[in-house]
């Protein structure tokens, strides 16, 4: 006889109790490991789903521009590439808005992407049977479904055409800013064959469609060129090392192969001038690039003459005008050496002959120059100013110069003036005779010349302020060979200065983001143990239920132990052992149990729940590790709180042991020991707890802790508090004064005192159960319908449109109307009369909501305009507002200037909380890990609004951070709610060109509160799974009761108690218990969750909520059923006898 | 050998100390066999389990063998339960997942181990009459027989002071009889001390020292020659 054999023998002998000890450790370890299986397996998913997508894609190059395809081959033959890639294609990747042609059916956002056989190569596949011809696509088997398309189909395919002269400058062609492909599809790719191809993470089905390269390019007017190229993993798991030296490595060969043309550069030689000119396919050199070349050029001792050259609509001197004219601002001394002052209140302009004798100007006449700016808010604007003519010069030499002026698509190529077609209004009728007659001689050359900061401060842009810069060699004179020496030599100079990185070059590490991010946005395994907290705790106090029910059942034979000479540590001995096999067996169950349990959990969210995640492409991924984790956390969770019921054994005398009456560890009142002291102890516990509970909340609302750590630390210590309330409360009971009407439902009540231990864990099981189901509840969102509520999540809007093509003209204005083609829509009778609308500017990115399950590390832009932040719709939690102004409108903040350079931002409550991980105050930097990072700060959270994909950040500052997005793009709409589908109609039929695509803006806001309330409905779950083991447990507590109580009630049958009285009396019992255990659960819910559910803004779903409630009440009435079953068929004389 | 001097036990309750046992003393030698009567809840087993190192009293002392166990630490305390005193309960508290052998063999498990106790519990156990029931388990046997098992079991230790309360008690006429020749069979054996609580008058009678509890002090009868 051993002591472990000792340990078998109670094992075997006492199975029952062990054998709900062990399910209770079971349930605990399969909620617990199950959790952390739910979330391994979506990381798992996602990640499963984000490396099929990319194919063998290890790093993507991507170009603002458009670059040489040769690129591709050219980076493959740098340093290290062979070795670090296993191959590289070109193709063109852009966004587009495909038309299913029979049917009408549209979907926008789709990827449209432009390639050969060097694609389908480069992922392993045999391009012969992936051939391409310029009229058919193959189409991803998501966007087949979503149009209801089929092979041989025609699809009609819409793009942006690229320009490399911005739009919202005045030669961008902002009338021709798509294009149309009409192509049949020739087969619907299924996801091996590529159909999944994408290079960013998002969980949906891939929507794309593949062109043929050679047709793209054509219609994109970028014949050879491509803005992607796709380098290929080398060895399995390269992207999972992180990538760092393979990222350094491709930035190192970008920086090392691309050309100037690849960058929008070039550098022309000018022989008959002795000079070369450098030159943007934009028009305009950026300041940077400017800056570069000067430096160049000052290393290679080249003279430098900056020049910008401008379309003036009309010179006018008195009467006389020479209409569209070129005006070159430079340095006047290349073409006039007449004495002038430059820096006089009247800018100098020197005029050609031609211009002076057209013009009958002479020196010291005053000219006024009439020329067109592209406003930034999207409309033409004509202004003058005043000139004094410092000199007329012949129309030779330096001032018969062509090559001053840049190309002007529209312009330059057109054979007579009357030809020209530039994207702004021209009045042809103004052209002369003798303009043509210029033209066919002169061409581009400049009539007048003016000086270069007059011309700067007139026409420069964000843009630049230079249309090229003339570079003189010294001592080349007209020697053409030298000169082209010298132009090669200071254009490996300039190439040299320049990185690619910072103009518009990105090496984009797709795998290893692709990995980073499919960590998820939402740690479901995180938020899983969360909600299952409560169900953990309360398998567990079921299981210590259980073993302490055990143990009361052995407290005579633990004072024999005592008695025999066992001491505590031995007898604590006895029983740890037994709690670890007990645990260990649970495990076991457990772990089988949580694999069922994830499999589950998974199995909904494909299927109840694929609102919430978006994808059925999720599976159960068992993660060793997960389950080593959740087992261990089951054990010593298991084990620990079997021992803090042990360790009730230690002060026990071997007395109370042999009589069976431990207070601590049977429950049973022990009147002696109940002294007003201890009561009061208890009472002051309880207090402090809940002082401590309130402090946490207050804590998390104020900013200073965490939400999540409020909520649920908070949230645990009121629960704690609520208990210790009603412990003390019980325990007091046996020491009122009963004198009063003696019911037979206060018996039922007393009853509840007498094993206070027991009661205050039935509470507790209730108690956690009724706390998530609250405070998840309380969360759920309502409603849906049109809001015109200016502080309402949709700011009043009843529309929103996104656009695939950027719109520069402002649709709020006749003008912008006209140009749009929309103003007679906007007629008394017409569709859009009285609409109005919003505009924003748009910088594409990932999407930040709720709807995407990967972590946007790069979230889409938007810039609201000015008039839309005075409006100041919308409703806010927090924000850093200041003033009274800001307060009021907290879309001011986005003017707020900050020292360190941050720029202020504005992102949704929700999507800061869950998908970005930010609160007001924090920053999150845009480009992370490039030579361009832009510090963004949140300065005011939004409360439940439409702007849950996105972060706002101020016009000025989208100007001049994201200059390369022209244009708006995304819009919000004002119309009244009957006139919601013709307003939309109008938009969509008449703008289709853009790929105006509207939507209800309340839709959008209920799909964000879909997926808030499927998330919520997971939870719910998981809170009613708790209530399940707390009913169970109420019921075997109750039984229990009845049973030991079972001489008693045969004693109240015996003197005339029917079976009525008797279920009356356990039925009491036990609404008091579960009243108890729901007022605490829901007191506690709604408190903590007050200041996350005020921020929010939300309403109470009493109705659901009520409904839920009940459903408890009902579960709860149900397990005191088996007690009272038992109460009743209790057999009165053997009960009797048994005394 | 057994020496209790001044024993005072109370209780403490909401309404103030309740006494249950007050100034009790006598002392007992080796070989010695007492008991002690009184009615239901004058503190008899109280009495009892302090002298048994189970309940520490309010005042006075306990000795035995010269050693006073309320002055040992938790563990050494516990070591004296185990070597100096062997109890016998009214129900005999054995355990039921373990067999007559090993209910017999129960307090040496915490104790030095040797080779010789399997041979000194099986004899006991055949002392008691229940040789051909060593695998036996508690649920097996008669109530007799079960606390012929407790018998065995107090006295696996050869302690010098054996202690029962009430250990015919659970019994009927013919069991309590057997039972309390073999007490006291086993009890000359052994030549401990053997203290007991009881109400039987003819179980008090064979004891060579008989005390009464009135008004929570201890009364010694008149001495007789113990009947065996």
């Amino acid at each position: 006889m051993t002591l472990s054999a000792l340990v078998r023998r109670n094992l075997t002998h006492f199975w029952r109790t062990n054998l709900a000890v062990v399910a209770g450790v079971a349930v605990a370890v399969a909620v617990l490991a199950g959790a952390l299986l739910v979330g391994s397996s979506v990381r798992a998913s996602l990640r499963a789903l984000a490396l099929e997508r990319l194919g063998a894609i290890d790093q993507v190059v991507t170009s603002q521009g458009f670059v040489r395809e040769e690129l591709a081959a050219d980076l493959m033959g740098a340093d290290g590439m062979s070795a670090a890639f296993s191959g590289a294609a070109p193709i063109v990747a852009v966004e587009g808005f495909v038309t299913h042609q029979s049917s009408g059916r549209r979907a926008s956002s789709v990827q449209v992407y432009g390639v050969d056989e060097r694609f389908w190569a480069f992922h392993g596949l045999e391009p012969e049977g992936y051939a391409l011809n310029r009229n058919t696509a193959f189409v991803s088997d998501g966007l087949a479904r979503e149009l209801g398309a089929a092979d041989d189909d025609a699809l009609l395919i819409r793009v942006e055409k690229p320009s490399a002269v911005p739009i919202s400058s005045l030669h961008g062609r902002r009338d021709d800013v798509g294009r149309t492909l009409r192509l049949g599809i020739a087969r619907v790719l299924p996801g091996g064959e590529l159909g999944e191809f994408s290079f960013r993470p998002q969980q949906g089905f891939a929507r794309s469609v593949f062109v043929s390269l050679a047709r793209l390019q054509g219609e994109l007017e970028q014949d050879g060129r491509a803005n992607t190229v796709l380098l290929g993993i080398r060895g399995e798991g390269a992207g999972a090392r992180g990538a760092a030296a393979p990222l350094a490595t491709a930035e190192a060969a970008v920086r090392a192969t691309a050309r100037l043309d690849d960058l929008g550069l070039r550098v022309r030689t000018l022989a008959d001038r002795g000079a070369f000119a450098v030159e943007a396919a934009a028009g305009l050199l950026n300041d940077a690039t400017a800056a570069t070349i000067d430096a160049a050029a000052e290393q290679q001792g080249v003279r430098v003459e900056p020049v910008l050259t401008y379309l003036a609509n009309a010179l006018r001197v008195g009467e006389r005008v020479v209409p569209y004219s070129l005006v070159t601002a430079f340095n006047l001394d290349l073409v006039s050496s007449a004495p002038r002052d430059d820096d006089a209140a009247q800018t100098p302009v020197v005029l050609n002959g031609w211009a002076a004798e057209n013009l009958a100007a002479e020196a010291g006449d005053s000219l006024t120059l009439e020329y067109y700016v592209w406003e930034d808010e999207g409309r033409l604007s004509t202004r003058e100013t005043e000139l004094r003519v410092a000199d007329v010069v012949p129309l030779a030499g330096p001032a018969d110069d062509r090559e001053l002026a840049p190309d002007y698509p529209g312009i330059t190529e057109a054979t007579n003036v009357v030809d020209w077609d530039p994207p702004f209004e021209v009045d042809l009728s103004l052209i002369r005779p003798a303009d043509e007659e210029y033209w066919d001689e002169h061409r581009t050359t400049p009539k007048a010349f003016i000086p270069l900061g007059a011309g700067q401060q007139m026409w420069g842009s964000r843009w630049g302020q230079l249309t090229s810069v003339r570079l003189f060699p010294a001592d080349v004179g007209q020697d053409v060979g030298a000169l082209d020496a010298a132009r090669q030599q200071f254009s490996d100079a300039l190439r040299a200065s320049i990185d690619p990185l910072a103009l518009g070059f990105v090496v984009y590490p797709a795998r290893a983001l692709a990995i980073e991010a499919s960590a998820g946005a939402t740690d479901f395994g995180l938020y899983f143990i969360y909600f299952s907290f409560f169900l953990v705790v309360s398998a567990l106090l079921l299981a210590s239920l259980f073993f302490r029910l055990g143990v009361e059942q052995r407290l005579p034979e633990l004072g024999l132990l005592r008695a025999a000479g066992f001491d505590a540590r031995a007898i604590r001995r006895v029983f740890l052992g037994e709690a670890f096999v007990l645990s260990v067996a649970g495990s076991v169950v457990g772990v089988a149990g949580a694999i069922g349990y994830a499999d589950l959990i998974m199995w909904g969210l494909r299927t109840w729940w694929v609102d919430a995640v978006g994808t059925t492409r999720l599976a159960l991924h068992v993660s060793p590790w997960m389950l080593s984790v959740g087992v261990a956390g089951g054990i010593v969770s298991a084990f620990a709180s079997i021992g803090w019921t042990l360790r009730a054994l230690a002060p026990a005398s071997p007395r109370s042991l042999l009589a069976g009456a431990v207070a601590e560890i049977t429950g049973v009142v022990d009147a002696t020991a109940a002294t007003p002291q201890t009561r009061s102890r208890v009472w002051a516990v309880a207090l402090g707890l809940t002082v401590l509970g309130l402090l946490l909340v207050g804590l998390a609302s104020t900013g200073v802790l965490a939400a999540t750590a409020g909520f649920f630390g908070g949230g645990l210590v009121l629960l704690c508090a609520m208990l210790a309330f009603a412990s003390a409360w019980l325990h007091g009971r046996p020491a009122r004064d009963t004198a009063g009407r003696w019911s037979l439902s206060q018996v039922g009540f007393r009853n509840a005192s007498y094993r206070p231990g027991r009661s205050v864990l039935c509470i507790a099981l209730i108690a956690s159960a009724a706390f998530i189901i609250v405070a998840v509840d309380a969360f759920r969102i309502e409603g849906g319908g049109v809001e015109l509520d200016r502080q309402s999540g949709t700011g009043g809007f009843t529309l929103l449109a996104d656009t695939l093509l950027p719109i520069v003209h402002d649709p709020s204005t006749d003008v912008g109307r006209d140009a749009l083609n929309i103003g007679d829509l906007y007629d008394a009778a017409g569709p859009l009369a009285g609409v109005a609308m919003q505009r924003f500017r748009l910088r594409p990115g990932e999407d930040a909501s709720c709807l995407n399950l990967y972590q946007a590390k790069d979230p889409r832009v938007l810039a609201p305009t000015a008039s839309f932040v005075e409006e100041g719709r919308f409703a806010f939690g927090q924000s850093l507002a200041e003033t009274a102004e800001e307060t009021a409108n907290p879309w001011l903040l986005l003017d707020r200037v900050f020292d360190d350079g941050a720029i202020p931002a504005i992102a949704d409550q929700t999507s800061l909380s869950y998908a970005l991980h930010l609160a007001v105050g924090d920053d999150f930097v845009l480009n992370k890990d490039t030579d361009r990072p832009i510090r963004l700060r949140i300065v005011a959270a939004l409360s439940d609004s439409i702007f849950q994909r996105e972060v706002l950040i101020g016009e000025q500052q989208f100007e001049r951070v994201f200059p390369d997005y022209d244009g708006y793009r995304f819009f919000l709409i004002d119309a009244a709610p009957d006139r919601i589908a013709d307003v939309s109609a109008a938009f969509e039929d008449r703008m289709a060109d853009f790929g105006f695509d509207v939507v209800s803006a309340s839709e959008r806001l209920a799909a964000f509160h879909r997926v808030n309330n499927t998330y919520l409905a997971t939870f719910q779950t998981l809170g009613g799974l708790g209530l399940v083991l707390g009913t169970f447990g109420l019921g075997a507590v109750l039984l229990r009761n009845v049973l030991e109580r079972r001489r008693e009630l045969a004693l109240l049958r015996a003197v005339g108690y029917n079976a009525g009285h008797l279920s009356l009396m356990v039925l009491a019992e036990n609404a008091l218990l579960l009243g108890a255990g729901l007022a605490a659960g829901t007191a506690c819910a709604i408190v903590a969750i007050a200041p996350a559910w005020l921020e929010r803004g939300g309403g109470v779903p009493l109705l659901s909520l009520g409904g839920l409630l009940l459903v408890v009440v009902a579960t709860g009435l149900l397990a005191s059923l088996a007690a009272t079953v038992a109460a009743v068929r209790s057999p009165l004389l053997a009960a009797l006898r048994s005394e | 050998m057994l020496e209790v001097s001044n024993l005072t036990k109370q209780y403490p309750t909401p309404r103030g100390p309740l006494p249950i046992l007050t100034d009790v003393s006598f002392s007992l030698s080796r070989g010695d066999a007492a008991s002690i009567m009184g009615p239901s809840g004058s503190g008899k087993s109280t009495l009892l389990y302090i002298i048994g190192a189970l309940e520490p009293p309010t005042s006075g002392t306990v000795r035995l063998e010269g050693a006073d166990p309320y002055a040992l630490g938790e563990r050494e305390l516990a070591g004296f339960r185990n070597t100096k005193v062997g109890f016998v309960f009214q129900d005999h508290l054995l355990l039921p997942q373990c067999t007559v052998l090993e209910n017999v063999l129960m307090p040496t498990l915490v104790s030095d181990p040797s080779s010789a106790v399997t041979d000194r519990a099986v004899s006991l156990i055949e002392h008691v009459g229940l040789r051909d029931r060593l695998d036996h388990r508690p649920g097996e046997l008669s109530g007799g027989e079960r606390q012929r098992v407790a018998l065995a079991r107090a006295l696996i230790q050869e302690p010098p002071l054996v202690l029962c309360d009430e250990p015919t008690g659970n019994l009927d006429r013919d069991s309590a009889e057997a039972v309390s020749a073999l007490l006291f069979e086993l009890h000359r054996a052994h030549n401990s001390v053997l203290l007991i609580v009881t109400h039987n008058a003819e179980l008090a009678a064979r004891c060579s020292r008989r005390y009464r509890l009135n008004n929570h002090q201890l009364e010694a009868e008149e001495k007789r020659s113990p009947t065996s």
